[in-house]
């Protein structure tokens, strides 16, 4: 995968994770959970703005034409696939794959290629807050499912140990291998990964993920405005 | 003496939210959170006030405030 495809899996990552807050923003244990919900949804939908914004500098758009049909075609996380069912789920998400998010913008940042060097910097900022809410939640405690299933997928999103991140750790275009990046998120949320089997022979390197599926419909519908379009005037013309 | 709240996750207390916009401005409170820790406490108060554009934001627990008189008092 070229570093755009990264940048692009990053994308629809942050894009996916900020519906998903922001579908908590009225379900959260307090008040103060919702708001931040809320806050951190509108952050990471637009920190997946800057990321599409960064594709075309990069001299290679790798966004198909599909993706206004297929959901499939998105570069999301199977996490994101369906609405989460629980606080846990919150949390998990907030913790572990919303820091392995930032931690590959940090790999970015600190890479030689000035596009993202530039105009990722200010992610790392924001993404802080994100990072106490998630780690002071999770320090209270959360089922174990959830958490372990964000570990899996986060360290299948860095990539097999030869594979395309540590190719672009080793050009320099990523500051940090999957090695690396998987060590920094350990230091970050202060725990060890859980000992997890990979099988990377079932991995989809453009998707970034083993299991197949897609997000569900609503929430694809949504995204590409055919929802919004169900209640469009059907003519439109005449009321012009 | 600060109130101290139960919340999800074990004991919260209030935190009392200082900004101001320009560096000429005092800190003043602009509002407050309840959280159980300073870290969520930092996060609340940056997602809950943050629609302004403040060079600078800090939290204060209540509790760690020292009254010298309060109103009615002085």
């Amino acid at each position: 995968m070229s570093l755009s495809g990264l940048v692009l899996s990053i994308a629809d990552n942050k894009q996916m994770l900020g519906l998903r807050y922001a579908e908590w923003a009225t379900r959260a244990p307090s008040l103060e959970a919702d708001i931040a919900a809320a806050a951190m949804g509108l952050d990471d939908l637009g920190h997946s703005r800057v990321l599409y914004g960064c594709l075309d500098p990069l001299g290679e758009d790798p966004r198909t034409a599909n993706r206004e049909t297929d959901p499939a075609s998105l570069s999301a996380l199977p996490y994101f696939d369906e609405p989460w069912s629980s606080w846990a789920h919150f949390v998990a998400a907030n913790a572990i794959l919303d820091t392995a998010f930032t931690v590959m913008v940090e790999a970015c940042v600190n890479g030689k290629v000035e596009v993202l060097r530039h105009r990722l910097r200010k992610m790392l900022t924001e993404e802080r807050y994100h990072f106490l809410h998630g780690r002071s939640w999770l320090r209270s405690g959360i089922e174990k499912g959830p958490l372990d299933e964000a570990w899996k997928q986060a360290i299948e999103w860095f990539g097999p140990p030869d594979g395309d991140t540590a190719g672009l750790h080793n050009e320099g275009k990523l500051s940090m291998g999957p090695v690396e990046l998987k060590a920094r998120l350990e230091e970050r949320v202060e725990t060890k990964a859980p000992a997890i089997r990979l099988d990377w022979n079932g991995w989809d390197p453009i998707r970034r993920r083993t299991r197949p599926g897609a997000v569900d419909d609503l929430t694809f519908g949504m995204l590409r405005g055919l929802e919004e379009k169900r209640f469009a005037p059907a003519t439109t013309e005449k009321q012009a | 003496m600060a109130v101290k709240y139960k919340r999800v996750s074990g004991d919260a207390v209030e935190y009392a939210v200082f900004a101001r916009k320009t560096r000429a401005e005092p800190l003043r409170q602009v509002g407050s959170v309840v959280a159980p820790d300073d870290d969520l406490a930092a996060a609340y108060a940056r997602a809950t006030y943050d629609e302004e554009r403040w060079i600078e934001m800090a939290i204060v627990r209540k509790d760690h405030v020292i009254a010298l008189w309060t109103p009615g008092e002085s």
